[in-house]
């Protein structure tokens, strides 16, 4: 009986003490995990839209914040967009499922606090008042050219062969896929974890909405002139012209699998084909009812 | 009971005589599972040299203080700890090298080595002999994933450390798991071949 008791104690303390040290090791290290999450998301979004140390963005190119939430009052369901306002402030443009617009109230939250998810939520259901429920959905970015919009860009998540998949994807104003970059997946290493590599996420560039919406991927072997096109960056052995030439020509196709990592092929297209459809079917909405109610974003 | 090994002999015993790979035939999941690439197998050897010490002086520090019916959940416990906090410091100061790494380090807690190394050694022995013990166990664990990666990529995908070596995929066979298996099999036989050898020649 005694011999329960001290093994209980000393696990219990054992379990106390393990948790402590995790503890503390989180506080002091979750900030600087942030700013490096941070900083590797910013370098890939200007990556996706072409920029680099070598060739920076130029001045007039801006970048809006969009954030979907789900709204919740007693049992009905709508969408509620956190949008930036050409002056500068913040509004929630709640729309219901049916895609009319519901209500419009500003946030008051001051533009470098948007960015952290519990500001937003504090400022959004201070704004839309009691007897609502939020829920963090997704965000896009919308980025303008002197104004005009010339990418869209969305993080986002869907289940891979392992777990999750996150992945950020760069769409023209025409919705045509302008790049897709892995950003964080549990996929085998070596078989799914060659989603990462150029010769897969560079099929999906070019693709045009058309062509995603009916999107598969087919389990033939890569054409090995698509390879070096797709690699070129690598191995330096295709000129421009012809590499643009080269994808010009498999634009229209299906993604070619991965060896050995068939499912993990099949996740991401899937992943990717929903997120694009569900994007343009959602912008338009949003951008109807913006012009219907004369909300005046910039962009 | 106290090892008569100096701090070299446990280093060099963790590589040879008691390669955790080929001798003890322990943690045979990643041998089989994830010694693809070369690269591989050197960023999991090094995680696990680094769990793999950590744990081994921890244990060796309380190692009086653990009660003997719960050693088992308290090693889990002890490994479990270390590698969420390996995690977490390389994510937050070692982005590149994370980027790599992550998905390595939290597969180690599941590692037979780890915890099999903390019973037979690590609870018995001083911190000193502990920490050495481990590196070379760590070390011992690199090298053999690192034979097999070689093996295994050369002959699967005709690069070595992502270098195109070849020039073409002799057996695309050898990247999969099954291959894991023979070739895990096959260098253990050739490895107690050249013991054998040895042994023989040096009685000669």
């Amino acid at each position: 009986m005694k011999d329960i008791l001290t093994i209980i104690f000393r696990l219990t303390v054992a379990c106390l003490l393990a948790g402590l040290v995790m503890g503390v090791v989180f506080i002091s290290t979750n900030k600087a995990k942030k700013h490096n999450v941070h900083i590797n998301e910013k370098k890939v979004m200007f990556s996706l839209l072409g920029y680099s140390s070598k060739n920076p963005a130029p001045d007039n190119v801006a970048m809006h914040e969009v954030y979907r939430y789900l709204v919740g009052e007693d049992e009905d369901l709508a969408m509620g967009y956190l949008l930036p306002l050409q002056d500068g402030s913040f509004s929630f443009v709640t729309i219901n499922l049916a895609g009319a617009f519901v209500a419009q109230t500003a946030v008051a939250i001051p533009a470098e606090k948007v960015f952290e998810a519990g500001e937003r939520t504090l400022a959004i259901a201070a704004a839309i008042g009691a007897g609502k429920t939020i829920r963090y959905a997704d965000q896009t970015i919308v980025v303008t050219t002197g104004g005009q919009r010339t990418a869209y860009l969305l993080p986002g998540r869907f289940p891979g062969f392992k777990t999750f998949i996150g992945a950020m994807l760069a769409l023209d104003q025409h919705f045509t896929i302008l790049g897709l970059e892995i950003m964080e997946h549990e996929e085998d290493p070596g078989l799914g974890g060659e989603i990462v590599q150029a010769y897969f996420k560079k099929q999906f560039k070019g693709k045009s909405l058309e062509t995603i919406k009916k999107l598969e991927v087919v389990k033939t072997p890569l054409p090995d002139e698509y390879l070096k096109a797709l690699e070129a960056d690598k191995f330096g052995t295709l000129g421009a012209a012809e590499v643009a030439s080269i994808q010009e020509q498999y634009k229209d196709n299906d993604i070619y699998a991965l060896t050995g990592a068939t499912i993990s092929s099949r996740s991401v297209t899937n992943g990717v084909k929903a997120m694009v459809k569900k994007f343009a079917y959602r912008l338009e909405i949003l951008d109807r009812v913006l012009v219907e109610q004369h909300i005046a974003v910039p962009f | 009971m106290a090892t008569d090994k100096t701090n070299l002999q446990l280093v060099i015993n963790g590589i040879l005589n008691e390669n955790p790979i080929f001798r003890l035939v322990l943690s045979m999941c990643p041998a089989v599972g994830i010694s693809t690439t070369v690269m591989n197998g050197f960023m999991l050897g090094i995680a696990v040299l680094f769990v793999q010490v950590c744990s081994s002086c921890t244990i060796a520090l309380f190692k009086n203080v653990i009660h003997p019916r719960i050693r088992i959940p308290t090693y889990t416990l002890t490994i479990a700890t270390w590698v969420t906090v390996i995690d977490m410091v390389l994510a937050a100061y070692l982005p590149e090298a994370y980027a790599k790494m992550g998905i390595f380090i939290k597969l180690i807690v599941a590692f037979a080595i780890i915890t099999m190394r903390l019973e037979m050694f690590a609870s018995k022995e001083s911190i000193n002999a502990s920490f050495w013990d481990g590196i070379g166990m760590g070390l011992g664990f690199m090298f053999g994933m690192m034979a097999l990666g070689l093996v295994r990529e050369l002959l699967g995908m005709g690069t070595i450390l992502g270098y195109d070596v070849l020039g073409f995929k002799p057996l695309l066979f050898f990247v999969l798991p099954l291959a894991g298996f023979f070739c895990v099999g096959l260098m253990m036989a050739f490895f107690n071949y050249i013991e054998i050898v040895y042994k023989r020649t040096k009685r000669a």
